[in-house]
């Protein structure tokens, strides 16, 4: 399935963004709702990889949602309508309340952000943003992170087969499971650093420290209607939120 | 002597103090208005203002802080940075899986720090949390703390703290009490204190003998994250010591204040 | 156009790494310089690029002089420092290392190739015309839309050195651009460098051996420990017995003593390994393998019914194209990898699927093709001790071990280094007294003589001797045919995951 673009990187970050900024402004857990099921969940089905980003939502949140419900179900003392009580544990209708609502907006709050995050072309970002004119050494260190990540994992999964096939057994006692961290971090971080080292000076004979701005090869798919209405979103937002709190402090 | 191919005598960029000033008068002031102000509200539910003023004042002072610091950094600091926000990840990302007490994502800015200066390291804390929030975006409300970390962690290499192994851990946990601290508003009013199996016990814990959320989560703060930068302190010395010579060399950092006991700070003190 | 004089060079207060160096390379040229490992072939070429490494506590004394300009350096802090954008805009430079000659910012070749243009602003149109003439010129067009960190290793050369020239600079510094390529991307490489030279870009391409083929008009400066001892046209240098200098010629065979070397004393039959009388040390039968979940073409199998039987005193040699399975063989030999088919037995036992792989370190020992990849001590003693201790020996006669394994591999006065410190072939040179420390009875090496000097090389050739004729036994994947030819029992070569030919005994062993 083809991957979903439908507006520059920059255009659905901000959205996504301004969204959870919504959420958080208008704080009632039927707005919270609604944002999950009219935004999150067709951004999730027509994402191109539906499957990959629930997946990714799933894991993020799932374990936060169950541990919320834990903690302020049963431990919530400033509740006081007390539903059920197992010594300590006292399951309280403010506090599963509470868990409730933490719950609903932490899920927005996630979703949202993954949704928009997943489905953005990395490469177009760090593009869009050298086209934008920020800060060169900001997009490098944006951009080389990223593409330092597989790169950090390819490299520690060989050492760790490469010591294992000089002895190192994975697991076991606390001390060997440290040794066998240092066995592996230690070829990894040096092995990065003499890298960055040869990395500074290719930087410096590439011109990076040129002044002026910086140009891109990849073509520049922002538009001038797409930044146009990222400064009328965020206006829209602000505008509102004003609002809504004018509205609030006068009730 | 002005030959095209030489570079004029060095100017030291200066980090733009004004950005960094303001930048972390937001995030104290943020801190301060959570703390002393909000913990009234909790009881009907987590506001969501106070969720807005905790996102905007530690992102946005994370934001100015980044913006002041990174046109001062030499290229050789720059390069760092990514590398270690590469493995703040990779490794916070295990670490998270597995639901250990401790998180271990922040070895890369401590490394960073260690080798390159306590603003380089507050500028990977930052940008580290923000990167990391592409693809957990519950990391990014705690870019100030790691930001904080990153600062300090750096000046305590710059005294001494890394000279002998076994004075790194114990600056780990006065680092990780600051960072406990400057994290516990976040989780608490957020997240509402929920967090990995092991970290959830400890707020229950304290939870169930009546302390309020912005409490338990300090308290909970307080013990996960000193007993998490012990760890990461005394891994990053070991770290640091284990690298060879050259690759400290790089490093003017490490050579100017002598983190680093042993041979590479002694030579040569231009 | 250049021309560097060194009087000397030193890291940190250190030893000199190079003096009495007066090297000038006219426009057009074709300069070799060639040393063994730690001859100061790599401080001259950085020296060449501009990097003096001021403020990295080096100390440069000499002159640099580019087109009009001298630079005078005196090793103080009022020498000049070089702009480096300025300077690689006529000296390019292309690093030993390859992945830190990524910016590791870009996605496709295309960006990595576009990263020096765009970072001094050079406007869309141009760049991209850019781009696509450099890569048209060297034969990458086809890769440029590929993900940089994904290329074989000589595609990954040629997209450096491409990023490194898309701004014609009129010279350009390579540091062992062949390091760990096969015959085929070699020669890729070298058609890269031989399109610049005819369109008069003037090259200086470091190595530790002669080539085996260049035009014979080329020159050569050989370094030895520093020190230049031979300069002159390639012709001049063949016949000037740079031998005695360990600096050999590529392509050659090694030259191997019949009698095992000095502080050779072969290892005991592996310790706690019972092999039965005339059985074989290590048996793949009917061995068949596939990557899992590798995207949709993950199914393809990359070993096909593989059968290998590994006697006492076998040298097995492995030669095939890169991605013929040989790597991915070698891996099956100490459980690296599982067969999804087949048996494997090692020492006379069958691997299950759950023996631990480093259980197995004690019977089959592995030399990986990445060295830097297992280094972890902060001495070469303790590196190489881990293994035997690891196995379960005493501290003491760990060390003991590492001392004579580190005598056999001829680095007994390094024990006390650190491993990183050294150079690339004594790093190689540590990780293969490591494996020899733990006393297996089979060694499995994948690459042994990739970027090795003529004493590395050589020496490696002895202990393969050494070790067949105590009993053990070698299976090495290689490239370097004539090292296979000299040294192996057995040449088998394998193609599409089937061993093609092989059994013709021949070479020194089976004499």
């Amino acid at each position: 399935m083809p991957r979903r673009r439908v507006f520059n990187p920059l255009t659905e970050l901000l959205a996504a963004a301004l969204l959870v900024v919504l959420v958080l402004v208008v704080n009632t857990w039927q707005f919270s709702l609604a944002v999950l099921v009219a935004a999150v969940v067709p951004g999730v089905l027509f994402s191109g990889k539906p499957r990959q980003i629930a997946l990714a939502i799933a894991v993020t949140a799932g374990p936060l949602l169950v541990s919320s419900f834990l903690l302020h179900g049963l431990f919530f003392p400033e509740g006081t309508t007390v539903l059920a009580e197992w010594g300590p544990a006292r399951v309280t209708a403010e506090g599963l309340q509470f868990a409730a609502l933490t719950g609903l907006r932490l899920a927005v709050f996630t979703g949202v952000l993954l949704t928009a995050a997943l489905t953005v072309s990395i490469p177009e970002l760090v593009s869009t943003l050298t086209h934008r004119g920020w800060n060169r050494r900001l997009v490098f260190v944006v951009g080389s992170a990223v593409g330092l990540l597989p790169h950090v994992a390819e490299r520690s999964r060989q050492i760790t087969r490469a010591q294992q096939a000089r002895g190192l057994v994975v697991g076991g006692s606390v001390p060997s499971r440290v040794r066998g961290l240092l066995m592996v971090s230690v070829p990894l971080v040096t092995g990065l650093l003499i890298d960055a080292a040869e990395r500074t000076q290719l930087l410096e004979a590439r011109g990076f420290s040129s002044p002026g701005p910086r140009t891109s090869y990849l073509p520049d798919t922002d538009t001038a209607g797409q930044r146009t209405a990222r400064w009328l979103m965020a206006a829209g937002v602000l505008g509102f939120a004003c609002a809504w709190y004018a509205v609030g402090a006068g009730r | 002597m002005s030959s095209p191919l030489t570079l004029p005598a060095t100017k030291a960029a200066r980090p733009r103090t004004a950005l960094v000033a303001v930048g972390a008068a937001l995030i104290a002031a943020t801190y301060l208005y959570l703390v002393l102000v909000q913990p009234a509200e909790i009881a009907e539910g987590i506001g969501g203002t106070s969720s807005l003023i905790t996102l905007f004042g530690f992102l946005g002072g994370g934001a100015l802080l980044v913006a002041g610091i990174l046109p001062s950094l030499s290229t050789s600091s720059l390069v760092l940075m990514p590398l270690g926000i590469a493995l703040n990840i990779a490794i916070g990302q295990t670490a998270g899986s597995l639901g250990l007490q401790i998180y271990l994502d922040a070895i890369g800015t401590v490394l960073v720090a260690v080798l390159a200066g306590p603003a380089a390291g507050a500028a990977t804390g930052a940008l580290s949390n923000a990167i990391w929030g592409l693809f957990n975006p519950l990391a990014l409300p705690f870019a100030a703390g790691a930001a904080l970390i990153g600062l300090l962690a750096g000046t305590a290499a710059r005294y001494g703290m890394f000279r002998r192994v076994y004075l790194a851990p114990v600056a780990g946990l006065v680092v990780g009490a600051f960072g406990g601290l400057v994290a516990a508003p976040v989780a608490a009013f957020m997240f509402g204190a929920a967090g990995t199996v092991g970290t959830n016990a400890l707020v229950a814990a304290f939870r169930a003998v009546g302390d309020s959320l912005l409490v338990a989560a300090t308290k909970q703060g307080l013990t996960s994250d000193t007993i998490d930068k012990l760890v990461v302190f005394t891994l990053v010395a070991l770290l640091a010591y284990a690298l060879p010579r050259r690759s400290r060399a790089q490093f003017p950092f490490l050579r100017r204040y002598r983190v680093l006991a042993g041979r590479t700070g002694s030579a040569i003190g231009r | 156009m250049i021309r560097l004089e060194c009087s000397s060079f030193a890291y940190d207060g250190g030893p000199v790494v190079l003096s009495g160096v007066d090297l000038a390379v006219e426009p057009g040229t074709l300069v070799h310089v060639v040393g063994p490992s730690g001859s100061g072939k790599t401080t001259l070429a950085r020296l060449l690029a501009g990097q003096t490494g001021a403020g990295n506590g080096a100390q440069f004394r000499g002159a640099l002089t580019l087109g009009g300009d001298r630079l005078e350096f005196t090793g103080g802090p009022g020498d000049p420092r070089i702009d480096p954008a300025a300077w690689s805009s006529t000296v390019a430079y292309a690093a030993q290392r390859t992945e830190g000659q990524l910016s590791m910012m870009s996605a496709t070749v295309a960006e990595e190739i576009a990263f020096g243009p765009a970072n001094r602003g050079m406007p869309a149109g141009e760049l991209r015309a850019a781009v696509q003439a450099t890569a048209a010129r060297l034969g990458l067009t086809d890769l440029l839309n590929r993900d940089p960190r994904r290329l074989s290793g000589g595609q990954l050369r040629r997209t450096i050195i491409a990023a490194a020239v898309v701004g014609n600079p009129r010279v350009l510094i390579l540091d062992e651009p062949f390091q760990g390529l096969d015959a085929d991307a070699r020669a890729e490489v070298a058609r890269t460098l031989e399109v610049l030279r005819a369109a008069g870009t003037a090259l200086v391409i470091c190595a530790p051996m002669l080539p085996g083929a260049a035009p014979g008009h080329s020159r050569v400066l050989a370094l030895v420990s520093g020190r230049p001892v031979s300069d002159g046209t390639l012709g001049q240098a063949r016949t000037a017995g740079l031998g005695r200098y360990a600096i050999g010629t590529e392509g050659s065979a090694p030259v191997v003593l019949p009698d095992p070397p000095q502080g050779w004393a072969a290892p005991a039959a592996a310790p706690g390994v019972s092999v039965k009388a005339g059985g074989p040390l290590a048996e793949l039968a009917g061995v068949s393998f596939s990557y899992r979940g590798e995207g949709a073409r993950g199914q393809a199998e990359v070993l096909r019914g593989v059968d290998l039987r590994v006697d006492p005193g076998d040298i097995v040699g492995l030669t095939g194209a890169n991605g013929s399975g040989k790597s991915t063989l070698l891996q099956h030999l100490n459980g690296l990898l599982r067969a999804s088919s087949g048996t494997v037995t090692v020492a006379g036992r069958p691997l299950g699927r759950r023996t631990a792989t480093g259980r197995l370190a004690g019977a089959v020992g592995f030399l990986f093709q990445d060295t830097d990849q297992q280094l972890f001590e902060r001495t070469v003693l303790r590196e190489v001790a881990y293994g035997p201790a690891a196995a379960g020996a005493g501290r003491e006669a760990a060390q003991e071990r590492a001392r004579t394994a580190l005598a056999a591999v001829g680095l007994g006065h390094a024990a006390g280094e650190h491993p990183y410190e050294l150079g690339f072939v004594e790093r190689r040179l540590v990780a293969f007294a490591s494996l020899i420390a733990s006393g297996p009875a089979v060694w499995v090496l994948d690459e042994p003589t990739a970027g090795l000097d003529l004493r590395g090389r050589n020496r490696v050739g002895e202990l393969l001797l050494g070790h067949a004729a105590a009993g053990g036994a070698v299976v090495l994947a290689t490239h370097d045919e004539a090292f296979a030819d000299a040294l192996c029992t057995r040449v088998l070569e394998l193609k599409d995951g089937r061993i093609l030919s092989g059994g013709a005994r021949r070479g020194a062993g089976g004499a």
